[in-house]
């Protein structure tokens, strides 16, 4: 078969074509694939709760309906006799080094953190995607390292603090150590984790309806 | 035609990071660790494969004029299909690559291979200089995120082999990326010299 010619009928007619069977091809592999990828997301969200509020305890528990407000789901959870043992709020911050990043939190009946999960990221792999990950260990001993390797290598992590399990968002603010906060950015990425505690701030904001922020401004406007 | 020629031709002789020099940016981008330069470059080279196929087929209905805008609705469309099927069925590795599996669309070796050789030649060789570069590119990418994991994290697919104190974050970092690439396209010019 000869080459088609490049007049304007033969480049919109192929063209066209091209374009409705591109669309019918994924228009199937969708419909093969919605399914799958619902249960997925389905169970990442009650997989995710289950381990932020109750961590590997193994107890029997039921969780209450999703309850959907400002774009905060939340999931309260409560134990076989129906006493509440935490809510899990999903939680967006769009502006996360890739974008949105979205996360689940636990919080305690007191507002203490009890876990947490990243739902979904665009961070940097190896950087800004470890915080699945690092708010939840225990800072790793200092290195020793000349000056000059600092330089080279990145500066070792101070013995600092980036495990946010237990802390109480009610009590103090989460922020990373650089703005003055309590927790270790993650080496390397810092927008990232400013906006995880972002997230985790506001997740506590919509549940408690205030925040540390809060309590110390409105006692100041009080005296 | 020696097909196996070809295949042989898109690992070693026309290797697309070391030789041709194509796909930079998800070659730097994705090669943190020697899982994710792996996990890019096979889902690379299911687009290759598919693309390369598919537009040797219709070469001959592609007029000229339009042909550029034809071959990136193929390629778009084997992206989003495999961006699907990643989500579907291996949600953890589409999780850490995330972005980087839309950014396909854009990687010239795709339509770099669509243009100089599957507009050119017959389906077999065309699916077979797919899997060739394909072959390549996924070598080279598992070999720099091995380099650059094992340098900057002291682990070797996962696995610790090193201890954290000689850790150098530079090669996970880009930084890390341009030097161990350059120093490993040095390392195969010079093998390549010598057989010369």
């Amino acid at each position: 078969m000869k080459k088609l010619e490049s007049n304007i009928l033969n480049m919109a007619l192929v063209l066209t074509l091209i374009a409705v069977v591109a669309a019918g091809l994924l228009a199937w592999v969708n419909g093969v694939t919605s399914e799958p990828i619902r249960q997925i997301n389905e169970k990442t969200v009650s997989d995710g709760v289950k381990s932020v509020i109750l961590g590997d305890r193994d107890i029997e528990f039921t969780v209450a309906p999703a309850q959907e407000k400002n774009g905060f789901v939340f999931h309260k959870v409560m134990d076989a006799n129906g006493n509440p043992l935490g809510t899990a709020v999903e939680s967006v911050d769009p502006n996360g080094f890739g974008g949105n990043l979205k996360v689940m939190v636990g919080f305690g009946p007191e507002g203490e953190i009890l876990g947490y999960q990243v739902l979904e990221h665009s961070e940097t792999p190896g950087l800004g995607a470890q915080a699945d990950a690092w708010f939840r260990q225990a800072s790793q001993d200092v290195k020793e390292q000349s000056g000059v390797a600092n330089v080279i290598l990145g500066r070792p992590a101070k013995a600092g603090n980036h495990n946010i399990i237990g802390m109480n968002p009610g009590d103090d603010m989460l922020a990373v150590s650089k703005d003055g906060g309590q927790v270790d950015a993650i080496t390397a990425s810092t927008i990232t984790s400013k906006a995880f505690l972002r997230a985790v701030n506001a997740a506590y904001k919509e549940l408690f309806g205030y925040t540390a922020a809060d309590a110390v401004s409105g006692a100041s406007s009080q005296n | 035609m020696n097909y196996f020629k070809t295949i042989l031709n898109g690992i070693i002789k026309e290797n697309p990071t070391f030789v041709l020099l194509l796909g930079m940016c998800p070659t730097l981008a994705t090669t943190s660790s020697a899982l994710n330069g792996m996990g890019m470059g096979v889902a690379t080279m299911f687009v290759l494969i598919c693309s390369n196929v598919f537009i040797s087929l219709l070469k001959n209905l592609i007029p000229d004029g339009v042909r550029i805008p034809c071959y990136i609705v193929v390629i778009a469309s084997f992206v989003t299909v495999l961006q699907m099927l990643m989500q579907a069925y291996v949600p953890d590795l589409y999780k850490t690559l995330g972005i980087f599996i839309p950014l396909i669309v854009v990687n010239c070796i795709i339509l770099g291979r669509a243009e100089a050789f599957a507009a050119k030649n017959n389906v077999l060789a065309s699916l077979c200089d797919g899997v060739g570069i394909g072959i390549g590119f996924t070598i080279a990418l598992t070999l720099l995120g091995m380099v650059r994991e094992l340098l900057g994290k002291g682990t070797f697919f996962g696995m610790e082999v090193l201890p954290a104190s000689t850790n150098m974050l530079v090669f996970v970092l880009a930084p890390g990326a341009f030097i161990t690439l350059g120093l490993l396209i040095a390392i195969v010019n010079s093998f390549k010299n010598k057989k010369a």
